[in-house]
């Protein structure tokens, strides 16, 4: 616009300008209402936990008349797209006017499913009825039609278009009625390019039995009420690919690669019900639920809020019978459709949600002092906040203040981040004690040699621990524990004193496996914070407690009976002495793990996986050799009779499982007995 | 040049009235949220109700009655304006208005009489719904399993008689034959209200038991429908919309919402306020769980009413008698197939209840043996012009105020003995629960008695004098674990001895602290079942799941309600033991949760008597101490010293196009009223804004310890508490709201005006003085009574 233009005619200009602002404002103006249902987050061990509401039901649009829609998608310039399937139309819904601005309707339009529309304002339509992709100009006029492709890869599939995305090139992206092979990837002229993304690793056997055998109706009758297959797919401003699955509870939703795989590296939570996926201009990936919860996720797949309920709507403002579709506008307002009422549900982000984004943003945007101050400021809103403390720790980490980022990392959970922030704090540590730590152990070995020069001498030492190891040598529970130490070093010799009674005993044995168990019980409570995968409050001790115990009785006694008929040489007393005496390198490996795993990174997990290895090893070869000894087996026998104990070992648990629940429906038969006999 | 200018400025003005014609356009496809109170509706133009086949059976100098005896129809008439309303459509059965018209015409009768004669009738209801929307009373009643509708003014088994008691006293004999069900209504009039009153005892008839609600007056003040019309012209009926009457239904949907007049495309669902919360002991399932949905809101108050036109006609609506059994109903506009607005109260008689005999949920559906034995007391008071006269405005302001006269010539609420010039602030404490441990149980602790003290001493020293403050989870372990008389400590928040000195040392200072007790929840880690928790009619102990609100591993998950005597003994237990300590105490659950209680041989104890049995209770405490309820139901009003969680607004049902503080603007100057706690999405000016509008005082829940403390214990929702984070709020949300309501707090609350869409102005009185509070939630200043208001502030105009 050159500048005279503008002199000629700045009072219209400004007129125009001052409408423009006008018009911007004319929806934020009015107040969302309270919450009708509780925005959730996730906390620190993934367990959904309530907090400040992000999103506030906000205008809600009933007039519409609708029938059968389904799915809507929102332009650059907020127009609100609704297939409207029932009435053969896709109407033009101006949000920032709040009415409908035009409609399309053509001959060729059957039913209507999906819509999208792209940059330059080609509106694509899925149609399952009219068994097309149908393209409209931006003047709304019909351009053409793309038909089932003639591909013979295509030859037998079903072509029904349910949902549309297309990306800038012009390839189309389709969710078919009843393909279950993946997304169907047209080129802009309809040749078929094939499955864009394939989700069939996670069908089950008599999933894909039924899906070969199946006719339609037989599979939409199925019980599973979220098979696996895809609900939607979506193409954000940058060409990238999104897609929604049902019947998943992780990774139902998926940002693609250029390839089709799956860009999320760590498990992205999605309901089961999944229905939608929309993204905005800021990469902020929004989800729908056909029970009506609406999640958000950071372009990561974080999961930042979900809010909704599963609770049937009652004409509440925010909840829905049946959610069907999710769409975003440009001031981030979202939009959601109820199929079943034919409602429109805008919400409002709170201040809370907009603090959030703006600390995620500045983050990305690497000004990581300003999104500290705004996670900041969220944790004064929501001290829970998982994403706050994430936050915090990770621009902690940019500003290398390393020990303040492991504190926030470890509120939030974050293993990961901390092992990262606590290396780097090791680092400085040994850097700062390298030389310290040396010279201490150089003066100790001094010392050392000097003392035992001096004892040479006199003898003092010598003789005091001769003593000690006397006394101790004829404590019998003392000397019962070591043997043990023993028998993992010989144990053809050693388990050989123990069948001929010469050695160990059944106090001895009782002692290592009460030690045993408290070094399990800490190895799983005590391990360092990165190690430690599960809190001691979420633990189930009575089991942990009945599983170890019932486990080696189970063992003991099975391994008896089985030896005892197939001419084995122990003794009772003795199978009960096996295992024990065999315990003592995995006892040690489990100590040495707990307590390294309180300095180690995960760069250094595979040391702690190899000790562990080692030792369970080492016990189970042991446990092996002294089976075959006390019982005078050869190596065939031996795992012959381990095999059967083991089988032993499974039949009995499945018959006090039975047991158990006969006995609890025997009650129960008497219990309504009773009661039928009171009510009739 | 200068037609240049001309037509540019044309063209601009063109621009800016496309600008201003869509704004128009704007409200037409969104329904704007309920959340605010919008401009009242436009003048109604439905005055001149015809009266004349009417008898005129009672008048003062303001309202004439008449009776219509063969459509069971009372007409209530404004002497003044002439404005008429009924209580039923006053339609002729479609048949008998053909019949007649078809006579008429045969007999060749002039174009005049036939005009005269032909009324309009119903366009879109049947037979049965003609009969309803004309009865004065309707009957819901089961035949099987279902429920079906039969009307006093029904086309045949029913028939009713109206006969002169005494002056303004008359009795309608209603004899439901089909049904096997007869019935007394008596009515008294009385200045401008109508009495109803239905003695359980005269209810008769074989078939008594089968009888579902009492609906009464189902179409008084309704709008809408389509009418079959007589053309003067060709003589013939056409259909067209009947007239749609500018108004609303109040409802008291939390604080009050207003559901007005539309036309709607959809259909929604009727709204159906169950006055004082489900009775849980008489649902049709006896198990119920709590989802992510926020809980819609339960009318605290047996009352509603409809307004006509601004300022014109309108009636409030009450009952005295047999409220615990009440709904209120209201269906929309495109709802039952019909396009009427209609709302009434429902009494319920009897339920559908399903009968398990053994766990595994097997069982049938049934019905009582004896219907609910209580008297039904129902009052319409009608409100007649602007206000201007001095008499309360026909609209929902004068329905509360109407409403407030009511109940205290009646000693429900009285004028507060001592109003404070600051206003007050409510500052609970958590102070402890338990969560999962290794082995059992282990206690959390928020907050310590010292901390409490440390952080109370603070603010008062702060400059906030008028101080009041509730002890949440002070027990060992939490209060879930322990009965609620039950009165164990624990060192680590603060022993018995740490308790006293607490509560006395902010005795001395004004602060009053009391112990707070959820005193209607058990579960069995508890106290045992038997004996304790509600029996469902069927014979099942009450049960609702709460693990999808707690968190993930919750100590126990079930839980139950106390019974009524057993909450009632208890709630006594406690006030014996806390007034040692404390001279006042703060309940909630047996404030707001009424149910009854059963057993195998039937009723123990009616929803009537649990209601009389609380009230008793309360009133008997209340003589001790000063109680702090939890959003109150209003039986327990008498007795309320301060009403905590007062609701903001209703449950935001899409069909509520206003919020109004219909239950503020009822208990303003006889309560001390707090808003819900700030910390939960109640913090921002728009909240302070409505705290200052709704006339209520801030609250916070506070602890000391970071609240992530409280993340595995069943106050896992309390996710932002931590003193130190709003130390700051605390101000400046209370210096906020003090510098206006301050000001007013001892007035009375008298008017409510909405001059502009976002713009609320508040009028108090006392005596000659009034002084007004504008409210302005607009994100522009504006200019009112001289003064001049910035965007999102309020003012005081004196």
């Amino acid at each position: 616009m050159n500048q005279s233009f503008i002199k000629k005619n700045r009072f219209i200009i400004l007129v125009l300008a001052l409408l423009l602002v006008l018009d911007m404002t004319s929806y934020s103006v009015a107040r969302a209402q309270q919450a009708t249902s509780y925005t959730y987050a996730e906390d620190e061990d993934g367990y959904w936990v309530r907090t400040q509401d992000a999103y506030l039901p906000y205008l809600t649009v009933t007039d519409l008349s609708l029938s059968g829609a389904e799915e809507m998608f929102i332009d650059a310039n907020d127009i609100l797209y609704i297939a409207d399937t029932g009435n053969k139309r896709i109407i033009l819904f101006d949000l920032n006017q709040g009415q409908v601005i035009n409609e399309i309707k053509a001959p060729v339009m059957s039913s209507p499913r999906g819509v999208y529309v792209t940059k330059n304002g080609k509106i694509y339509v899925a149609d399952t009825g009219a068994k097309a992709v149908l393209i409209f100009n931006n003047d709304l006029s019909f351009e053409r039609a793309i038909y089932k492709p003639d591909s013979p890869m295509f030859a037998d599939t079903n072509y029904e278009p349910k949902r549309i995305a297309v990306d800038d090139a012009g390839n189309i992206f389709l969710v078919g009625e009843g393909v279950y092979n993946g997304i169907i990837q047209l080129a802009s002229t309809g040749e078929f390019l094939g499955y864009f993304a394939v989700n069939d690793a996670n069908l089950t056997i008599a999933q894909r039995i039924q899906r070969a055998l199946f006719t339609r109706e037989q599979l939409a009758n199925l019980i599973d009420a979220n098979p696996t297959v895809f609900t939607n797919v979506f193409v954000d401003k940058d060409g990238i690919v999104y897609t929604a699955t049902s019947g998943m509870n992780h990774n139902g939703m998926k940002k693609h690669a250029t390839n089709g795989g799956n860009m999320f590296v760590d498990d992205v939570y999605s309901n089961p019900e999944l229905i939608d996926v929309y993204v905005d201009n800021q990469g902020m990936i929004y989800t729908a639920s056909v029970g009506g919860y609406i999640s958000v996720y950071s372009k990561n797949g974080e999961e930042v809020f979900s809010f909704g309920s599963a609770v049937r709507t009652q004409d509440i403002a925010g909840l829905f019978t049946r959610l069907s579709s999710v769409a975003v506008d440009s001031k981030g307002y979202i939009w959601a459709m109820d199929a079943t009422k034919g409602y429109i549900q805008g919400f409002k982000p709170t201040e809370y949600a907009s603090l959030v984004y703006s600390a995620m943003n500045l983050y990305e945007e690497g000004h990581y002092e300003a999104s500290m101050e705004k996670w900041n400021e969220v944790l004064k809103l929501n001290q829970m906040s998982v994403l706050a403390h994430n936050g915090v720790g990770k621009a902690y980490l940019h500003a290398e203040n390393y020990e303040k980022a492991m504190e926030h990392f470890e509120v939030a959970n974050n293993k990961g981040m901390y092992s990262e922030a606590f290396w780097e704090v090791r680092n400085d540590y040994i850097q700062d004690y390298l030389t310290a730590g040396l010279i201490i152990i150089v003066v100790l070995l001094i010392a050392n040699a000097v003392l035992k020069g001096f004892d040479k001498k006199y003898g003092k030492y010598t003789a005091l621990k001769g003593k000690v190891s006397e006394k101790l040598k004829n404590t019998k529970v003392i000397r019962d524990f070591y043997w043990a130490f023993k028998t993992n070093r010989k144990p053809f010799d050693h388990y050989y004193e123990i069948k001929k009674n010469r050695q160990g005993s059944l106090l001895g044995a009782t002692s290592i496996y009460l030690v045993f168990f408290i070094v399990f019980m800490w190895y799983q409570a005590g391990k360092g914070f990165i190690y430690q995968y599960t809190d001691i409050e979420d633990m189930d001790i009575t089991s942990i407690v009945a599983g170890f115990f019932a486990i080696l009785i189970l063992f003991i006694v099975g391994n008896y009976l089985v030896t005892s008929i197939t001419d084995g040489d122990g003794t009772l007393k003795q199978v009960y002495m096996i295992p024990a005496y065999g315990l003592m390198p995995a006892m040690v490996s489990l100590i040495a793990v707990t307590l390294v795993s309180h300095v180690l990174t995960y760069n250094e997990s595979f040391l702690l996986t190899l000790a562990l290895m080692v030792g369970i090893a080492w016990s189970a070869v042991t446990i092996f050799i002294g089976l075959m000894t006390v019982h005078d087996y050869t190596f065939k026998e031996t795992v012959k009779s381990f095999i059967i104990t083991l089988a032993f070992m499974f039949i009995f648990a499945v018959v006090l499982i039975i047991i158990s629940i006969m006995s609890e429906s025997l009650f129960s038969f008497f219990g309504s007995i009773g009661k039928e006999v009171f009510w009739q | 040049m200068k037609i240049k200018k001309t037509v540019k400025t044309a063209l601009a003005l063109a621009l800016i009235a496309a600008f201003l014609f869509s704004a128009g356009n704007r409200t037409f496809a969104y329904i704007a949220t309920g959340r605010d109170t919008k401009m009242p509706p436009v003048k109604s133009e439905a005055i001149n109700g015809k009266t004349d086949d009417f008898n005129l059976i009672y008048e003062n100098d303001k309202i004439a009655y008449y009776w219509r005896d063969d459509r069971d129809v009372l007409a209530i008439k404004d002497k003044e304006t002439g404005y008429v309303m009924k209580t039923g459509a006053d339609f002729p059965f479609a048949n008998d208005i053909k019949d007649k018209i078809k006579k008429l015409k045969k007999q060749g009768v002039s174009d005049e009489e036939l005009i005269a004669a032909a009324e309009d009738y119903a366009g879109d209801l049947n037979a049965t719904y003609v009969g309803i929307a004309n009865s004065f009373l309707t009957i819901e009643y089961f035949s099987s399993d279902k429920i079906k509708y039969i009307s006093s003014a029904s086309e045949s088994g029913a028939f009713s008689e109206l006969t002169k008691i005494s002056d303004g006293k008359f009795k309608l004999a209603a004899d439901f034959e089909e049904i096997e069900v007869s019935l007394n209504i008596y009515l008294d009039f009385t200045k401008n209200e109508i009495q109803i009153t239905v003695p359980s005892e005269e209810i008769k008839g074989n078939g008594k038991k089968n009888i579902a609600a009492f609906d009464f007056c189902p179409f008084l003040g309704a709008s809408g429908g389509v009418i079959n019309r007589f053309n003067p012209v060709t003589l013939e009926y056409e259909k067209m919309d009947n007239y749609r009457v500018p108004g609303y239904v109040l409802v008291p949907d939390g604080s009050g919402a207003l559901i007005r007049f539309n036309d709607n495309t959809a259909v929604f669902d009727s709204y159906i306020g169950d006055v004082y919360g489900k009775d849980y002991a008489t649902e049709t399932y006896y198990k119920s769980a709590l989802y992510d949905d926020v809980p819609a809101k339960d009318p605290v108050m047996p009352v509603f009413g409809i307004a006509h036109g601004n300022g014109q006609m309108a009636f409030v609506s009450w009952a005295d008698e047999g409220a615990e059994y009440m709904d209120i109903i209201v269906n929309h506009d495109g709802s039952k197939g019909a396009s009427y607005t209609w709302a009434y109260p429902r009494f319920e008689k009897n339920v559908n209840f399903f009968q398990l005999y053994d766990e595994k949920g097997n069982g049938f559906f049934k019905q009582m043996d004896d219907i609910f034995d209580y008297d039904i007391s129902l009052t319409y008071s009608f409100l007649f012009g602007d206000g201007s006269d001095g008499d309360y405005p026909a609209d929902y302001v004068g329905m509360a105020l109407e409403y407030r006269e009511h109940l205290m010539e009646n000693g429900v609420i009285n004028e507060m003995k001592y109003r404070n010039e600051d206003i007050p602030i409510r500052l609970d404490f958590i102070m402890g629960d338990a969560e999962k441990g290794l082995f059992g149980t282990k206690q959390v602790v928020a907050t310590t008695t010292d901390e409490v003290e440390e952080i109370l001493s603070g603010i008062s020293e702060g400059g906030i004098k008028n101080i009041n403050s509730g002890l949440i989870g002070w027990q060992k372990k939490g209060e879930s674990l322990n009965k609620p008389y039950e009165m164990n400590f624990t060192g680590s928040i603060g022993s018995k001895n740490d308790f006293k000195s607490l509560i006395s040392k902010m005795a001395d200072k004004g602060i009053d602290v009391s112990f707070a007790r959820e005193a209607i929840t058990i579960n069995k880690k508890m106290a045992a079942y038997s004996g304790n928790a509600v029996k469902a009619i069927s014979n099942w102990y009450v049960s609702v799941d709460k693990s999808e609100v707690l968190p993930a591993k919750p100590i126990i998950s079930t839980f139950s309600y106390i019974n009524p005597e057993t909450a009632a003994k208890w709630v006594l237990k406690l006030n014996d033991k806390v007034s040692d300590f404390s001279k006042s105490l703060t309940l909630s659950g047996i404030s707001n949760v009424l149910t009854s209680h059963y057993n195998r041989d039937g009723v123990v104890t009616s929803l009537t008597e649990s209601l009389e049995l609380y009230e008793k209770t309360l009133g008997g405490i209340n003589q001790d101490l000063m109680l702090n309820l939890e959003n109150p139901n209003q039986y327990l009003w008498k007795y309320t010293d301060r009403y905590l969680q007062m609701p903001v607004g209703g449950s935001q049902f899409i069909y509520e196009n206003d919020s109004v503080p219909f239950l503020q603007l009822v208990l303003c100057g006889t309560m001390e009223m707090y808003a819900p706690y700030a910390n939960f999405s109640f913090y921002t000016d728009d909240c302070v804004l409505r705290m200052i509008d709704y006339n209520l005082s801030p609250s916070f829940i506070l602890s000391k310890a970071p609240s992530y403390v409280l993340s595995d214990s069943f106050y896992s929702y309390l996710y932002s508490t931590e003193y130190v984070l709003y130390e700051d709020k605390i101000y400046s949300i209370y210096n906020r709201i003090n510098s206006i309501l301050s000001e007013v707090s001892s007035m009375d609350w008298v008017g409510r005006t909405v001059p502009e869409n976002d713009v609320v102005i508040n009028s108090y009185k006392d005596g000659n003085t009034q002084k007004h509070i504008i409210i302005n939630y607009t994100e522009k200043p504006v200019t009112y009574m001289g003064i001049t208001v910035n965007a999102e502030s309020a003012a005081v105009v004196k």
